[in-house]
């Protein structure tokens, strides 16, 4: 279901390091971001209810 | 639990999806997952939402609605709004040709003879007894036509109906033995309808629910993400309506019988009831073809009346009220706080819909790349009239195995309320020159939590890569046509004419810069604050990486990134 991107991704910089090769540099905060209502409708949204009543997450949810 | 229970036990629910609107209603069911608008027993897919009753009998529907003009003293018309209203709240504009409504200890009501008899008293019944009435008609040619008793339905309301009114309808349902399994919001029960087509892809799109009815018209702006619906701003017209459309022909034939015959038909209630309905059947007959009669025996004073109208007539003569509804689309979009280059799709629905000229219309505000749903813009477009019916015959099948009291929960705000993010989250690309580009992938406006991923190519030769993960937003662009340049002594005539125009009243641009080309828009993305960094690392030649975001509950977010078809990868979260 992945959207396919054709611009080339960068190569990693020289002398570029990270402890397990990852860097977390900002982060989402709640500024970031605005409390709204989803329309309770639709068979994502009875997905959607049924990880949150189940405190599930996506990848729970898959298996 | 089933000692609580007050409705049917899941199991013995027969559920349909029902619109009941001030003009038509509408009844649906699904047939192997496909929607189905239910023809009642006239023939009819578009329900007029009117009882009249003729010496104690009553009718409903399309009859009920040919009786406006013979019965009009005992037929009630245009009062689903008035449900759970005060009378001083209430607009009585469409009820002139109709029993009117009255003030009964505050709230609405109607007095008219529904019993057999000469002596028989007239009855005054609320607007909740008429809407009772007129949904159990509904439910009966459900259940004639699906063999068993309808217990259940999903009703759509529109999405300024407030508590007071979702519980009058509610209430008026249970009177009709019908149990209310869930009132869903019109425009999004019309996305639904789409989004459930087997050949619909679901991808995160804004659209635009442009709902016209016949007495008023409801836009909607939705973010569509991952088939979840947010509805973004809304907006509800009353002036730009099926029935302004019906005016504007009811006006024209009339002036005309007026210069034949010097009788105004518009001024005794009888020829207006004629001219109205016919005036419709022009109109309706007019989004289909180029041409239409209008045709009234005995319009006034015992004469027939008999005219022709082209479409590009009534299009002219009706041009304000097109525009309206124009104005009225752009409306919502600003109030969105989005531009017309924002939105991926515009959906027309309601009866008015099939006018082709709001549809072309609508064509000339938004951009190439906006698909506009309606019969006359798009072969694959879904009947206008059927969307909402359809919307909620989905709902109602996906939920009717449910228990009433997990409804309650799954609807409840602790579960549809959440953050939505506000920027895009994506990774950085480059462009042929070595340009970095934003490559969206959770758009704005997504309600977490949410999880999406990409493919994108690696570079060319491969090795090791960044995946760098910022924030990103859209802004206009817009580009300005060059200035005009005189050929002969490269005079600007342009910067000429501005300098003209300081001193005097009014432009002239219009008329004298008629090839002067129009600026373009574009929509771009901005690269905005860095999220995280990542290293793919030993990425053959020609691969893809694979990057998804998962954005938590709590805003936290949690990036992978790993060469399509490869193991390991890198895993990495940011605290919210
Ligand atoms: N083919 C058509 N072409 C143009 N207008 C049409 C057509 N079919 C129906 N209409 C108009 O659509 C309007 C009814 O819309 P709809 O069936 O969506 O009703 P509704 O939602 O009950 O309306 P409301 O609640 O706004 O009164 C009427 O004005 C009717 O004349
Ligand atoms: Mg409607």
């Amino acid at each position: 279901m992945a959207t396919f991107v054709s611009y080339p991704l960068p190569s990693l910089p020289e002398g570029w390091s990270a402890e397990k090769d990852f860097k977390a540099v900002g982060k989402i905060t709640a500024d970031g971001a605005t409390q709204r209502t989803i329309e309770p409708v639709g068979p994502h949204f009875l997905a959607h209810a049924r990880r949150a009543r189940h405190k599930r997450t996506f990848s729970e949810d898959d298996r | 639990m089933s000692e609580t229970r007050t409705g049917p036990a899941p199991g013995d629910r027969t559920a349909i999806g029902i619109t009941f609107g001030n003009s038509n209603s509408s009844i649906a069911c699904t047939v192997d997952d496909k929607a189905e608008v239910i023809a009642n027993e006239d023939g009819d897919r578009q329900i007029p939402t009117i009882l009249s009753y003729v010496d104690g009998e009553e009718y409903y529907g399309q009859q009920a609605k040919a009786f406006l003009v013979r019965n009009p003293k005992n037929s009630v018309a245009y009062f689903r709004d008035f449900l759970g209203k005060e009378f001083k709240s209430i607009d009585p504009t469409y009820n002139h040709a109709s029993v009117h409504p009255q003030d009964v200890d505050g709230s609405v009501a109607f007095t008219l003879k529904d019993k057999a008899g000469e002596d028989e008293a007239a009855s005054t019944l609320s607007v909740s007894e008429i809407s009772t009435r007129f949904l159990r008609r509904l439910v009966t040619s459900a259940s004639e036509y699906l063999g068993q008793k309808v217990t259940s339905a999903v009703i759509t309301i529109p999405t300024n109906f407030n508590d007071k009114q979702k519980a009058a309808l509610v209430a008026a349902a249970k009177a009709a033995d019908l149990e209310v399994l869930q009132l869903i919001s019109e425009p999004v029960a019309v996305v639904l309808a789409y989004d459930a087509r087997p050949e619909a892809e679901i991808v995160d799109k804004i659209v635009v629910v442009a709902d016209l009815g016949g007495t008023r018209s409801d836009v909607a702006v939705v973010a569509s993400r991952g088939g979840l619906y947010t509805i973004l701003a809304t907006a509800h017209d009353h002036e730009f309506v099926g029935a302004a459309l019906d005016k504007v022909l009811i006006n024209h034939f009339a002036k005309e019988f007026i210069k034949k015959h010097k009788i105004d038909p518009r001024e005794n209630a009888r020829s207006l009831a004629k001219l109205t309905a016919e005036s419709e059947a022009t109109k309706k007959a007019l989004s289909l073809g180029t041409n239409a009669s209008f045709s009234v025996e005995s319009l006034a004073e015992g004469i027939d009346f008999q005219s022709t109208i082209n479409r590009l007539r009534f299009e002219t003569v009706a041009r304000p009220v097109f525009e309206g509804f124009s104005r009225l689309v752009e409306s919502v979009i600003k109030k969105a706080g989005l531009d017309v280059l924002d939105v991926d799709e515009v959906i027309l629905s309601g009866g008015t819909a099939h006018t082709p000229r709001i549809a072309s219309n609508l064509g000339n505000i938004f951009p190439a790349s906006t698909a506009i749903l309606s019969p006359s813009t798009s072969a694959t477009a879904i009947n206008p009239s059927e969307l909402q019916a359809r919307g909620a015959a989905l709902q109602a099948s996906l939920i009717q195995e449910y228990e009433a009291e997990d409804i309650a929960q799954s609807t409840h705000a602790a579960v549809t309320t959440v953050p939505h993010t506000t920027n895009a989250i994506g990774v950085i690309s480059l462009t042929e020159s070595g340009e970095e580009v934003f490559v969206p992938v959770v758009q704005p406006e997504t309600a977490v939590p949410a999880r999406r991923t990409v493919q994108v190519a690696a570079p060319k030769n491969g090795g090791d890569v960044l995946i760098k993960i910022v924030e990103g937003n859209t802004h206009i662009k817009v580009i300005k046509p060059e200035p005009k340049v005189q050929a002969a002594n490269g005079t600007n005539s342009k910067a000429a004419k501005v300098e003209d125009d300081n001193s005097g009243e009014d432009s002239d641009d219009e008329f004298s810069d008629e090839e002067e080309e129009e600026e373009k828009r574009e929509k771009a993305w901005k690269i905005g604050a860095t999220l995280a960094e990542a290293a793919v690392r030993h990425v053959k030649k020609g691969a893809q990486v694979e990057v998804t975001i998962n954005v938590n509950a709590d805003l936290s977010v949690t990036v992978t990134a790993r060469e399509v078809g490869a193991k390991g990868g890198v895993r990495g979260t940011l605290s919210a």
